[in-house]
């Protein structure tokens, strides 16, 4: 299967510095630690965080900003110590994304995958005002 | 499951290094202070059923098509 070959292609050849290093994994998969992001600009703004070694096993995430544009989420102090934060700009925040079926696309806003953009060490992290958003927010996509 | 009674302000302790305070009592709200290294994570349990779930359910297999968001207007660089 090409796409399949193509991802294996993309691991292969990734650099150490590239590597997403998630020391707790995500939540119900922690033993997965290792991660790329991988891009294709046709499925801009949508990203695959891919397990490095499973071509077969990825995530789509998003940046929400750009979806949500009021999105705020309040990272916990013992998860910017985790990821030693900085700044809030030493952050990459990036949302899974649910694919329900054609057209139906959903985005977790309780539970971002944060990133230090320096040191690509990454977190799923409950946010703090979790209450203020949804577990399964639509996206809109066009019909 | 092991069942304790602490007062307010009594704690147990879980594998030697992690420590739970019951720190306030509010009528039916008991409020638990934890204490634990970095590496462990601490949730509230329907909090991270939920995501668990969530994640499970967005784990992809292969690359399926992905749905078309509207094009953005482009935004007021301020």
């Amino acid at each position: 299967m090409k796409v399949a070959d193509d991802i294996k292609a993309k691991l292969v050849s990734v650099k150490t510095e590239n590597i997403i290093r998630m020391p707790l994994g995500l939540l119900g998969f922690e033993s997965i630690k290792q991660y790329v992001m991988l891009s294709n600009p046709e499925e801009h703004p949508f990203l695959w965080l891919q397990v490095l070694e499973d071509p077969n096993l990825a995530f789509l995430v998003i940046s929400p900003f750009e979806i949500v544009p009021d999105y705020r989420p309040d990272i916990p102090n013992e998860d910017v110590e985790f990821l030693g934060l900085k700044e809030p700009s030493d952050a990459l925040i990036y949302n899974i994304v649910t694919l329900k079926g054609p057209g139906l696309a959903t985005v977790n806003l309780k539970g971002p995958i944060v990133l230090n953009r320096n040191t690509l060490i990454g977190k799923q992290v409950v946010i703090a005002n979790a209450a203020d958003y949804a577990l399964q927010h639509s996206l809109p996509t066009c019909k | 499951m092991l069942i304790l009674s602490r007062k307010l302000n009594e704690s147990i302790v879980i594998d030697g290094r992690i420590i739970v305070k019951v720190v306030r009592v509010d009528g039916e709200v008991v409020k638990l202070g934890i204490q634990a290294p970095m590496e462990v994570t601490v949730h509230r349990q329907e909090v991270y059923e939920e995501i668990q779930k969530n994640n499970k359910e967005a784990l992809t297999r292969g690359r399926p098509s992905l749905p078309k968001l509207p094009r953005q207007l482009p935004t007021n660089k301020s």
